[in-house]
Protein backbone atom coordinates (compact mmCIF):
# COMPACT_ATOMS: atom_id res chain seq x y z
CA UNK A 1 0.00 0.00 0.00
CA UNK A 2 2.61 2.16 0.94
CA UNK A 3 4.81 1.65 -2.17
CA UNK A 4 1.51 2.16 -4.35
CA UNK A 5 0.93 5.57 -2.51
CA UNK A 6 4.78 6.53 -3.24
CA UNK A 7 4.69 5.62 -6.76
CA UNK A 8 1.36 7.69 -7.12
CA UNK A 9 3.34 10.93 -5.18
CA UNK A 10 6.08 9.94 -7.42
CA UNK A 11 4.51 10.20 -10.71
CA UNK A 12 2.45 13.21 -9.94
CA UNK A 13 6.04 14.86 -9.27
CA UNK A 14 6.72 14.09 -12.19
CA UNK A 15 4.03 16.41 -13.89
CA UNK A 16 4.45 19.07 -11.97
CA UNK A 17 8.06 19.46 -11.29
CA UNK A 18 8.60 21.52 -14.16
CA UNK A 19 6.91 24.20 -11.67
CA UNK A 20 8.57 23.69 -8.85
CA UNK A 21 12.46 24.05 -10.08
CA UNK A 22 13.63 27.31 -9.13
CA UNK A 23 12.31 30.44 -10.86
CA UNK A 24 14.12 32.13 -14.18
CA UNK A 25 15.47 34.99 -13.82
CA UNK A 26 13.00 37.32 -16.05
CA UNK A 27 15.11 41.08 -15.29
CA UNK A 28 15.85 40.97 -18.89
CA UNK A 29 12.68 40.31 -20.43
CA UNK A 30 10.77 42.27 -18.19
CA UNK A 31 12.83 44.98 -19.04
CA UNK A 32 12.04 44.33 -22.70
CA UNK A 33 8.59 44.66 -22.28
CA UNK A 34 7.47 43.03 -24.87
CA UNK A 35 4.28 43.35 -27.16
CA UNK A 36 4.64 41.20 -29.70
CA UNK A 37 6.18 38.08 -31.12
CA UNK A 38 7.21 37.21 -34.70
CA UNK A 39 7.90 32.81 -34.29
CA UNK A 40 10.11 32.29 -37.48
CA UNK A 41 10.49 28.81 -39.48
CA UNK A 42 12.34 26.28 -37.07
CA UNK A 43 15.76 25.07 -37.63
CA UNK A 44 15.93 21.17 -37.95
CA UNK A 45 18.65 19.03 -36.40
CA UNK A 46 16.90 15.95 -36.99
CA UNK A 47 16.62 13.50 -39.33
CA UNK A 48 13.22 13.97 -40.39
CA UNK A 49 12.39 16.66 -43.30
CA UNK A 50 8.80 17.09 -42.69
CA UNK A 51 9.20 17.92 -39.25
CA UNK A 52 9.75 21.52 -39.74
CA UNK A 53 6.91 22.82 -41.35
CA UNK A 54 4.76 20.42 -39.47
CA UNK A 55 6.30 21.52 -35.88
CA UNK A 56 5.85 25.52 -37.07
CA UNK A 57 2.41 24.77 -37.27
CA UNK A 58 1.91 24.25 -33.30
CA UNK A 59 3.20 27.27 -32.36
CA UNK A 60 1.40 29.92 -32.76
CA UNK A 61 -1.38 28.95 -30.76
CA UNK A 62 0.31 28.83 -27.27
CA UNK A 63 1.83 32.02 -27.97
CA UNK A 64 -0.82 33.59 -28.53
CA UNK A 65 -2.77 32.13 -25.36
CA UNK A 66 -0.08 33.47 -23.69
CA UNK A 67 -1.23 36.94 -24.06
CA UNK A 68 0.83 38.18 -27.15
CA UNK A 69 0.22 39.26 -30.77
CA UNK A 70 1.69 36.91 -32.59
CA UNK A 71 2.27 37.43 -36.18
CA UNK A 72 0.60 35.20 -38.98
CA UNK A 73 3.57 32.28 -39.16
CA UNK A 74 2.39 30.86 -42.90
CA UNK A 75 2.82 34.70 -44.38
CA UNK A 76 6.04 35.56 -42.34
CA UNK A 77 7.27 32.44 -43.41
CA UNK A 78 6.81 33.76 -47.17
CA UNK A 79 8.20 37.18 -46.47
CA UNK A 80 11.07 35.48 -45.52
CA UNK A 81 11.28 33.81 -48.93
CA UNK A 82 10.65 36.79 -50.80
CA UNK A 83 13.73 38.36 -48.78
CA UNK A 84 15.67 35.08 -49.82
CA UNK A 85 15.77 33.33 -46.26
CA UNK A 86 14.10 30.84 -47.42
CA UNK A 87 16.21 28.54 -45.15
CA UNK A 88 15.88 28.29 -41.88
CA UNK A 89 19.25 28.19 -40.56
CA UNK A 90 19.48 31.13 -42.82
CA UNK A 91 16.80 33.05 -40.56
CA UNK A 92 18.20 31.77 -37.45
CA UNK A 93 21.79 33.34 -38.30
CA UNK A 94 20.12 36.71 -39.28
CA UNK A 95 20.01 39.86 -36.32
CA UNK A 96 17.17 39.28 -34.42
CA UNK A 97 17.20 43.67 -34.42
CA UNK A 98 16.94 43.63 -38.04
CA UNK A 99 13.95 40.71 -38.18
CA UNK A 100 11.99 42.63 -35.83
CA UNK A 101 12.18 45.84 -38.03
CA UNK A 102 11.14 44.09 -40.52
CA UNK A 103 8.30 42.93 -39.52
CA UNK A 104 7.57 45.66 -36.66
CA UNK A 105 7.77 42.76 -33.87
CA UNK A 106 9.04 43.39 -30.28
CA UNK A 107 11.07 39.65 -29.80
CA UNK A 108 11.28 36.96 -32.51
CA UNK A 109 10.91 33.15 -31.14
CA UNK A 110 13.46 30.93 -32.60
CA UNK A 111 12.96 26.98 -32.13
CA UNK A 112 15.13 23.96 -33.12
CA UNK A 113 14.05 20.67 -33.64
CA UNK A 114 16.99 18.51 -31.96
CA UNK A 115 15.02 15.24 -32.01
CA UNK A 116 11.95 14.17 -33.78
CA UNK A 117 12.11 9.79 -33.93
CA UNK A 118 11.21 7.20 -33.53
CA UNK A 119 13.63 4.34 -32.24
CA UNK A 120 12.36 0.15 -31.90
CA UNK A 121 13.53 -1.17 -28.29
CA UNK A 122 12.74 -4.31 -27.48
CA UNK A 123 9.10 -4.67 -27.96
CA UNK A 124 8.20 -1.20 -27.74
CA UNK A 125 8.82 1.85 -29.58
CA UNK A 126 9.96 5.16 -27.78
CA UNK A 127 8.97 8.52 -29.70
CA UNK A 128 11.01 11.20 -28.72
CA UNK A 129 10.88 14.92 -29.80
CA UNK A 130 13.37 17.31 -28.58
CA UNK A 131 12.85 21.15 -28.80
CA UNK A 132 14.95 24.49 -28.16
CA UNK A 133 13.02 27.56 -27.81
CA UNK A 134 14.98 30.95 -27.40
CA UNK A 135 12.98 34.30 -27.42
CA UNK A 136 15.50 37.37 -28.45
CA UNK A 137 14.82 41.00 -28.43
CA UNK A 138 13.71 43.30 -30.74
CA UNK A 139 15.59 46.07 -29.52
CA UNK A 140 18.97 44.82 -27.99
CA UNK A 141 18.93 41.50 -29.62
CA UNK A 142 19.69 39.27 -26.41
CA UNK A 143 18.35 36.23 -25.11
CA UNK A 144 15.14 37.54 -22.71
CA UNK A 145 14.08 33.63 -22.51
CA UNK A 146 15.29 30.48 -23.38
CA UNK A 147 14.26 26.61 -22.74
CA UNK A 148 14.95 22.91 -24.01
CA UNK A 149 12.33 20.32 -23.59
CA UNK A 150 12.25 16.68 -24.68
CA UNK A 151 8.98 14.70 -24.75
CA UNK A 152 8.68 10.75 -25.36
CA UNK A 153 5.75 8.81 -25.99
CA UNK A 154 5.74 4.64 -25.74
CA UNK A 155 2.53 2.97 -26.97
CA UNK A 156 0.44 1.85 -23.57
CA UNK A 157 -0.12 -1.53 -23.33
CA UNK A 158 -3.24 -2.78 -21.30
CA UNK A 159 -2.11 -5.26 -18.84
CA UNK A 160 -4.03 -9.08 -17.98
CA UNK A 161 -5.04 -11.64 -20.07
CA UNK A 162 -2.90 -14.40 -21.79
CA UNK A 163 0.91 -13.88 -21.09
CA UNK A 164 2.21 -14.53 -25.12
CA UNK A 165 -1.32 -12.76 -25.96
CA UNK A 166 -0.27 -9.83 -24.43
CA UNK A 167 3.62 -10.04 -26.09
CA UNK A 168 1.90 -9.76 -29.56
CA UNK A 169 -0.19 -6.96 -28.87
CA UNK A 170 2.93 -5.21 -27.47
CA UNK A 171 4.93 -6.08 -30.74
CA UNK A 172 2.31 -4.59 -32.45
CA UNK A 173 1.42 -1.81 -30.41
CA UNK A 174 5.15 -0.71 -30.93
CA UNK A 175 5.57 -1.68 -34.73
CA UNK A 176 2.15 0.71 -35.24
CA UNK A 177 3.94 2.96 -33.09
CA UNK A 178 7.65 2.85 -35.50
CA UNK A 179 5.14 2.97 -38.15
CA UNK A 180 3.23 5.82 -38.12
CA UNK A 181 4.65 7.47 -34.97
CA UNK A 182 2.42 10.54 -33.39
CA UNK A 183 4.31 13.34 -33.11
CA UNK A 184 2.14 16.08 -33.21
CA UNK A 185 0.38 15.53 -29.51
CA UNK A 186 4.32 14.87 -28.23
CA UNK A 187 5.12 18.49 -29.86
CA UNK A 188 2.05 20.36 -28.66
CA UNK A 189 2.53 19.11 -25.34
CA UNK A 190 6.16 20.53 -24.96
CA UNK A 191 4.99 23.47 -25.99
CA UNK A 192 2.73 23.68 -23.56
CA UNK A 193 5.25 22.77 -20.54
CA UNK A 194 7.71 25.28 -22.14
CA UNK A 195 5.43 28.04 -21.86
CA UNK A 196 4.17 27.48 -18.73
CA UNK A 197 4.52 30.03 -16.09
CA UNK A 198 5.06 30.28 -13.31
CA UNK A 199 7.17 27.66 -14.39
CA UNK A 200 9.82 27.22 -17.63
CA UNK A 201 7.60 30.25 -19.41
CA UNK A 202 7.26 33.18 -19.14
CA UNK A 203 5.05 35.98 -18.40
CA UNK A 204 1.72 36.28 -19.84
CA UNK A 205 1.35 39.26 -22.22
CA UNK A 206 -0.60 41.93 -22.45
CA UNK A 207 -3.72 40.42 -24.19
CA UNK A 208 -3.97 38.20 -20.32
CA UNK A 209 -3.25 40.50 -18.19
CA UNK A 210 -5.77 41.28 -16.42
CA UNK A 211 -7.96 38.82 -17.50
CA UNK A 212 -7.55 35.47 -17.49
CA UNK A 213 -4.28 34.80 -15.72
CA UNK A 214 -4.08 33.65 -12.28
CA UNK A 215 -4.63 36.75 -9.45
CA UNK A 216 -0.95 36.11 -8.25
CA UNK A 217 0.42 36.48 -11.48
CA UNK A 218 -1.75 39.69 -12.22
CA UNK A 219 0.03 40.38 -8.88
CA UNK A 220 3.21 40.31 -9.54
CA UNK A 221 2.83 41.54 -13.30
CA UNK A 222 1.46 45.19 -11.43
CA UNK A 223 4.46 45.00 -8.76
CA UNK A 224 6.96 45.02 -12.31
CA UNK A 225 5.35 47.59 -13.89
CA UNK A 226 5.80 49.83 -10.18
CA UNK A 227 9.40 49.04 -9.97
CA UNK B 1 4.78 -5.91 -11.78
CA UNK B 2 1.36 -4.97 -11.22
CA UNK B 3 2.72 -2.20 -9.07
CA UNK B 4 4.29 -1.17 -11.96
CA UNK B 5 0.94 -0.88 -14.08
CA UNK B 6 -0.91 0.90 -11.16
CA UNK B 7 1.61 3.33 -11.27
CA UNK B 8 1.87 4.02 -14.54
CA UNK B 9 -2.04 4.03 -14.91
CA UNK B 10 -1.52 6.68 -11.90
CA UNK B 11 1.24 8.51 -14.23
CA UNK B 12 -0.56 8.54 -17.50
CA UNK B 13 -3.93 9.64 -15.70
CA UNK B 14 -2.37 12.53 -14.26
CA UNK B 15 -0.64 13.58 -17.30
CA UNK B 16 -4.22 13.49 -18.67
CA UNK B 17 -5.74 15.85 -15.98
CA UNK B 18 -2.14 17.85 -16.43
CA UNK B 19 -3.30 18.64 -20.49
CA UNK B 20 -7.08 19.01 -19.60
CA UNK B 21 -6.76 22.53 -19.87
CA UNK B 22 -8.83 23.06 -22.72
CA UNK B 23 -10.53 26.75 -22.63
CA UNK B 24 -8.87 29.22 -24.63
CA UNK B 25 -8.60 33.02 -24.76
CA UNK B 26 -9.25 33.13 -28.60
CA UNK B 27 -11.44 30.65 -30.87
CA UNK B 28 -9.13 29.17 -32.80
CA UNK B 29 -11.38 26.43 -34.45
CA UNK B 30 -8.37 24.65 -35.83
CA UNK B 31 -6.03 27.07 -36.92
CA UNK B 32 -3.67 24.91 -35.90
CA UNK B 33 -4.70 21.48 -37.82
CA UNK B 34 -5.26 23.39 -40.75
CA UNK B 35 -1.71 24.84 -40.84
CA UNK B 36 -0.68 21.38 -40.62
CA UNK B 37 -2.86 20.17 -43.53
CA UNK B 38 -1.67 23.15 -45.54
CA UNK B 39 2.48 21.94 -44.86
CA UNK B 40 1.53 18.33 -44.94
CA UNK B 41 -0.60 19.13 -48.89
CA UNK B 42 -0.12 22.00 -50.25
CA UNK B 43 -1.80 21.01 -53.47
CA UNK B 44 -5.12 20.92 -51.61
CA UNK B 45 -4.64 24.68 -51.37
CA UNK B 46 -8.60 25.75 -52.00
CA UNK B 47 -9.40 23.58 -48.84
CA UNK B 48 -6.63 25.46 -46.82
CA UNK B 49 -8.88 28.57 -47.88
CA UNK B 50 -11.99 27.38 -47.08
CA UNK B 51 -10.70 26.59 -43.63
CA UNK B 52 -9.31 29.81 -43.07
CA UNK B 53 -12.98 31.41 -44.17
CA UNK B 54 -14.48 28.91 -41.37
CA UNK B 55 -12.46 29.88 -38.88
CA UNK B 56 -12.90 33.77 -39.28
CA UNK B 57 -16.30 33.16 -39.16
CA UNK B 58 -16.97 31.38 -36.44
CA UNK B 59 -14.41 33.60 -34.33
CA UNK B 60 -16.36 36.66 -35.47
CA UNK B 61 -19.57 34.97 -33.72
CA UNK B 62 -18.01 34.48 -31.02
CA UNK B 63 -16.10 37.14 -30.67
CA UNK B 64 -12.14 35.67 -30.04
CA UNK B 65 -10.85 36.76 -33.13
CA UNK B 66 -6.99 35.15 -32.77
CA UNK B 67 -3.72 37.27 -33.71
CA UNK B 68 -3.06 37.20 -37.79
CA UNK B 69 -5.94 35.34 -38.72
CA UNK B 70 -7.23 37.91 -41.33
CA UNK B 71 -3.58 38.64 -42.52
CA UNK B 72 -3.17 35.05 -43.38
CA UNK B 73 -6.54 34.67 -45.18
CA UNK B 74 -5.70 38.18 -46.73
CA UNK B 75 -2.16 36.51 -47.93
CA UNK B 76 -4.28 33.95 -49.89
CA UNK B 77 -6.26 37.12 -51.93
CA UNK B 78 -2.60 38.24 -52.33
CA UNK B 79 -1.19 34.66 -54.20
CA UNK B 80 -4.33 34.33 -56.30
CA UNK B 81 -3.86 37.98 -57.27
CA UNK B 82 -7.01 39.42 -55.71
CA UNK B 83 -5.22 42.44 -54.69
CA UNK B 84 -8.87 44.21 -53.14
CA UNK B 85 -9.65 41.35 -50.82
CA UNK B 86 -6.31 41.11 -49.52
CA UNK B 87 -6.37 44.75 -48.63
CA UNK B 88 -9.31 44.57 -47.29
CA UNK B 89 -8.49 41.48 -44.87
CA UNK B 90 -4.92 43.28 -44.18
CA UNK B 91 -6.77 46.26 -43.18
CA UNK B 92 -9.42 44.09 -40.78
CA UNK B 93 -5.84 42.63 -39.02
CA UNK B 94 -4.28 46.43 -38.77
CA UNK B 95 -7.23 47.67 -37.00
CA UNK B 96 -7.75 44.67 -34.67
CA UNK B 97 -4.06 44.66 -33.46
CA UNK B 98 -2.30 47.72 -33.45
CA UNK B 99 1.23 45.52 -33.35
CA UNK B 100 0.47 44.30 -36.54
CA UNK B 101 0.02 47.85 -38.15
CA UNK B 102 3.13 48.59 -39.17
CA UNK B 103 3.69 45.18 -41.37
CA UNK B 104 -0.01 45.20 -42.46
CA UNK B 105 0.67 48.81 -43.67
CA UNK B 106 3.91 47.43 -45.77
CA UNK B 107 1.54 44.63 -46.90
CA UNK B 108 -0.83 46.76 -48.26
CA UNK B 109 1.32 48.81 -49.97
CA UNK B 110 2.58 45.63 -52.02
CA UNK B 111 -0.91 44.92 -52.27
CA UNK B 112 -1.62 48.27 -53.97
CA UNK B 113 1.67 48.01 -56.11
CA UNK B 114 0.72 44.24 -57.33
CA UNK B 115 -2.65 45.27 -58.53
CA UNK B 116 -1.40 48.23 -60.27
CA UNK B 117 0.87 46.27 -62.12
CA UNK B 118 -1.78 43.60 -62.65
CA UNK B 119 -4.11 46.26 -63.84
CA UNK B 120 -1.34 47.39 -66.16
CA UNK B 121 -0.54 44.18 -67.57
CA UNK B 122 -4.15 43.68 -68.64
CA UNK B 123 -4.67 46.79 -69.70
CA UNK B 124 -8.34 47.44 -68.14
CA UNK B 125 -9.27 43.90 -69.00
CA UNK B 126 -10.34 41.68 -65.83
CA UNK B 127 -8.96 38.62 -67.44
CA UNK B 128 -5.59 38.03 -66.00
CA UNK B 129 -6.46 38.58 -62.09
CA UNK B 130 -7.41 35.00 -61.83
CA UNK B 131 -3.58 33.70 -61.63
CA UNK B 132 -0.31 35.36 -60.82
Amino acid sequence: MMRILLAVIFSSTITTGCATLPPKDYTDFNAANIRSILIVPVVNNSVDVTAPDYFLSTVSVPVAEHGYYVFPVNLAKRILEDDGLSDANLVHSASATKLCQLFGADAVLYISIERWDAKYMLLTTVVTVELTYSLKSGVSGDVIWEEKRTQTYSPQNSSGGHPIAMLITMAINAAVAKAIPNYMPLAKQANKIAFLYPGPGFPYGPYIKGKKADPEIVDEKKSDSLK
Amino acid sequence: MKLKVVSFIFFISSLLLFSSCAQTHYAWNGYDQALYDHYKSPGEREQYIEKLKIIIQRAEESGKIPPGIYAEYGYTFYESGNHKQAIQYFQKESDLWPESRYFMAKMIRNAQLQGKQTNKNASGSKQNTGEK
